[in-house]
């Protein structure tokens, strides 16, 4: 309820004004902009992945012995909860679009939800995993930069969801002005696509 | 301390199929449904809805044992 009383005083007096000149002309500059900071990101998740794997395949046997086990079903759920929020965001952004308000706060807040159960589902594995973690080696040293990496990727998402969340109460963006929140749709989106990878190389290969 | 355990997965995988299931579903209707959008960022979007839907798929496949890699428990 209070939501929806800030929400709508946040839109009052401009939620439908027709973007100007300076957005249009700058709007596909600022995509292709960001593009290019997702590739310079995947970029380097490709190099720790490629160093992972090379080191993976020259070593002696797979898995080294003495490296802990993974929980493939702790992380089956964990997967699914991440990529369900990549489906709640798409949601967000669609609402968005269609300019049902609340639905959209809903819709990005069951997504930062979602984003803060996958790290707590992360923060048990490495719990576990720690036990383990002096005779792992190479295992554990790819494992936690890889999931560690890509998990500070997920917290800098779940805060950056909540910025535009609370942009959109203040009325920074409009129904027709909404660049911010397309972003960070792509954002999180790029995080869903990258655990995919490393969902299948940690436990699936 | 074990049966504990292994209840607990039986759960997480029960659950990781049949969200995964669902999640497969609304990627894939989701991309269907912007099949037709045009611009630079919607093809990507694209992109990612699909590889979205691969991702729950290997997640469904995982949770019923299908496909498990060299290290992890079963």
């Amino acid at each position: 309820m209070a939501v929806a009383s800030v929400t709508h005083a946040g839109l009052v007096g401009r939620p439908y004004e027709e973007p100007d000149q300076l957005y249009l002309e700058t709007r596909e500059l600022r995509v292709q902009g960001f593009l290019l900071f997702m590739v310079s990101d995947l970029v380097l998740f490709s190099s720790f992945i490629f160093a992972y794997l090379y080191l993976r395949n020259t070593g002696q046997g797979w898995p080294p012995p003495g490296a802990p086990k993974l929980d493939l079903a702790l992380a089956a759920i964990n997967s699914v909860i991440l990529f369900g929020s990549g489906a709640t965001m798409h949601f967000a952004l669609e609402n968005w679009k269609h300019r049902h308000f609340m639905k959209f706060a809903n819709w990005i807040v069951l997504t930062i939800v979602l984003g803060a159960l996958f790290l707590s589902g992360q923060l048990i594995e490495y719990a576990k995993l720690a036990v383990g973690w002096g005779s792992s080696g190479i295992f554990g040293a790819g494992f936690f930069t890889l999931t560690g990496m890509h998990g500070f990727h997920v917290f800098c998402g779940i805060i950056y969801l909540t910025v535009l969340l609370l942009q959109t109460l203040q009325g920074k963006y409009t129904f027709t002005k909404y660049t911010g929140l397309t972003l960070g749709t792509l954002y999180w989106h790029f995080v869903d696509v990258i655990w995919v990878v490393l969902f299948s190389i940690f436990y699936l290969y | 301390m074990a049966g504990i355990s292994a209840t607990v997965a039986h759960v997480e995988r029960i659950f990781a199929l049949v969200l995964g299931i669902v999640v497969f579903f609304v990627a894939a209707i989701a991309l269907k449904n912007d099949w037709n959008s045009k611009g630079l960022e919607n093809h990507v979007f694209k992109l990612m809805l699909a590889l979205l839907a691969l991702g729950a798929f290997l997640a469904i496949l995982a949770s019923v044992n299908v496909l498990a890699g060299k290290g992890v428990e079963i």
